[in-house]
């Protein structure tokens, strides 16, 4: 019987500074054979080790489009990111994944996508960014709406620009008012009120919202008065995790495991749970 | 297959278990404890107890447990199974309550998964239960569908009759298999009809009800109230043979290590406190809510079980003297009544 909860080895093939305290790993599975198998899809995320210090949670942020290496993107914010952070191009970690349910991309074929994301956050929303736009001619407009605290907390600043510059993108960057610098092009304002401004049309179109459960509570409205149905609206709810395997009994929301039956979900979903995210 | 042992020859099973090379866990004294623990023979069992303080759980799902050990030396990690954490044992002596608790746990570590840890602890050990010949106010195991004799999660049954002769059911092929590997040991049963001597466990709620004002009141002032007392020192949720919560961490030096599953609960504050600092129970009145709607409604949806079983330790060693049963009583009785919803 295999043992649940023992990671695969990865080595740390190289690493990208995003943000300050926010850091990319680009990773390679040791065992060859094992980077073979592996699968994933589109919001599913991952425990990630730092040996000595323990695991934690956060979703796999590259495309399964390009299985060249696994990603993911985190802040140091406790004893594990600290940890990852103090490691090295060429170091091990430990990997446990892939968990969780998906984004339906082959459900939204054919449809506009409205992306909206919120600081750390769009990290889960680029893998299924780069899976949209990597099968683009299946998907009529993207638009791109995310927002950070400041400038300087922007996520991946090299594929935003990349993302402007694309001509089948429509990108919308904000940053919250006091988080501008005086060569800031993007909008000033909190990413609610950004989406309302920008009124993207609801017709023929999904919408995928990941942020601070604060920022997903208000801009849920906002989508239904854009007129958005709510099984339309998909997000990712990031309750805490620690086994990623429906045991350990602490990322409930009700009935609902959010390791097993989420983390994604739609509007229409999370309305019928209780307020527990 | 039925048989018979006197209380005279429990030394003699214990020792003939110990003998086949089966570790052996029965009731004993532990100050002032009565615990489940490892024992050396017949002499050590102690049974005037109404439950042991500790539950069966611990011998399934250690308070802490090795999943993995690592060597890292540089760059290079090795990852070592932990082995022989399953080792062939007896549990003499466990209640009903308890051994139910078993069959309800099955279904979580084996759903979509299997935990290896729980699942080959259980094909290692045998359940020998005695059935309760008494029993205290804050037993409640018939309210939640069992009773002081009831025989699921148990592979072998003892119920005390006349004397101190026990009749022993058989209850697995697990449990008969043992029963026969040690035939010897045990009489045969009583030729005529003997009383068993089993406790009265007084029903205290209706269940039903319980589950369907839990359906309705996610929302509602007993949930604060309930709790105002609670300090939340988790000690609930340790002695609970059902609860199963788990938190998992890292032990190590600098070259090698451990990481362990070590026992954790939905009462602590920061069970579900995000990184960020946001918490979605963040006041004790729902870590409260969740507890009980967890065990009386989440858990019967998830998996159509109850995840409690009336042991009613949880109440006994409530330092703020909280009792579930009085609670649940109150609830099942507000369902009949509506309730001052918030």
């Amino acid at each position: 019987m295999d043992n649940i909860y023992r990671p695969y080895l990865m080595n740390i093939r190289d690493m990208i500074e995003e943000a300050p305290g926010v850091r990319t790993f680009r990773l390679n599975f040791l065992n060859e054979d094992e980077g073979k198998k592996f699968q994933f899809k589109a919001g599913q995320f991952a425990l990630y080790s730092a040996f000595g210090y323990g695991e934690c949670t956060f979703c796999i942020a590259s495309s399964p489009t390009r299985m060249d290496a696994i990603e993911c993107t985190f802040r140091e914010a406790g004893r594990v990111t600290n940890a990852l952070r103090e490691l090295n191009v060429g170091d091990t970690l430990g990997f446990r994944g892939p968990y969780g349910n998906v984004f339906p991309i082959e459900e939204w074929e054919g449809k506009n996508l409205v992306f909206i994301a919120g600081g750390i956050a769009l990290p889960p929303l680029r893998s299924v960014i780069w899976n949209c736009l990597d099968l683009r001619d299946r998907f009529k407009d993207v638009t791109i709406i995310y927002g950070a605290k400041s400038v300087a907390d922007l996520v991946y600043k090299h594929e935003l620009k990349e993302w402007d510059a694309r001509d089948d993108v429509n990108l919308i960057t904000t940053v919250d008012p006091g988080g501008e610098t005086p060569d800031w092009p993007g909008k000033v304002g909190f990413v609610p009120t950004v989406v309302e401004q920008a009124e993207p049309s609801s017709n023929n179109a999904i919408a995928i919202v990941c942020g601070p459960p604060i920022m997903i509570k208000f801009t849920l409205p906002v989508l239904e008065k854009l007129g958005f149905k709510q099984e339309k609206v998909y997000t990712t709810l990031e309750n805490r995790m620690k086994c990623g395997l429906g045991k350990c009994g602490r990322c409930n929301i009700g009935c609902t495991y959010v390791c097993k039956e989420g983390p994604v979900f739609t509007a229409e979903e999370i309305n019928k749970m209780p307020d527990e995210f | 297959m039925e048989k018979r042992l006197n209380k005279k020859d429990f030394d003699n099973f214990i020792t003939s278990l110990r003998g086949k090379g089966y570790k052996t866990i029965a009731p004993k004294k532990d100050n002032n404890l009565i615990v489940l623990d490892e024992v050396q023979g017949g002499g050590e069992i102690s049974l005037d107890h109404v439950i042991t303080n500790n539950s069966i759980k611990e011998f399934f799902f250690p308070k802490t447990e090795k999943v993995l050990s690592y060597r890292m030396e540089k760059n290079n990690v090795q990852i070592e199974e932990p082995e022989d954490f399953a080792v062939k044992s007896v549990i003499f002596g466990s209640r009903p309550c308890d051994a139910f608790s078993l069959p309800v746990m099955d279904k979580v570590f084996n759903w979509d998964c299997s935990d290896k840890f729980w699942v080959q602890r259980r094909e290692a050990v045998t359940i020998v239960t005695i059935a309760c010949d008494k029993c205290d106010t804050y037993c409640f195991c018939t309210s939640v569908g069992l009773a002081p004799d009831a025989k699921g999660g148990s592979d072998v049954l003892f119920t005390k009759i006349s004397g101190d002769d026990y009749v022993v059911e058989t209850v697995t092929e697990k449990g008969e298999s043992l029963i026969k590997e040690f035939e010897g040991v045990f009489s045969d049963p009583l030729s005529e009809a003997s009383d068993r001597q089993v406790a009265t466990v007084e029903k205290k709620f209706e269940i039903e009800k319980v589950k369907s004002w839990l359906d309705e009141n996610f929302v509602h002032t007993v949930w604060t109230d309930f709790s105002l007392k609670c300090i939340g020192c988790g000690a609930c949720t340790f002695v609970c043979p059902t609860c199963h919560c788990f938190d998992i961490v890292d032990e190590c030096t600098m070259t090698k290590g451990d990481r362990v599953k070590n026992w954790d609960g939905c009462q602590f504050k920061m069970f579900t406190m995000h990184t960020s600092g946001h918490n979605p129970r963040s006041t004790q009145g729902e870590r409260w809510r969740q507890r009980i709607m967890h065990k009386f409604k989440y858990y019967v949806e998830k998996f159509d079980s109850i995840l409690c079983v009336g042991c009613g330790r949880c109440s006994r060693v409530c330092p703020a003297d909280m009792n579930i049963s009085e609670m649940l009583e109150i609830i099942a009785t507000e369902a009949s009544q509506p309730g001052n919803k918030e």
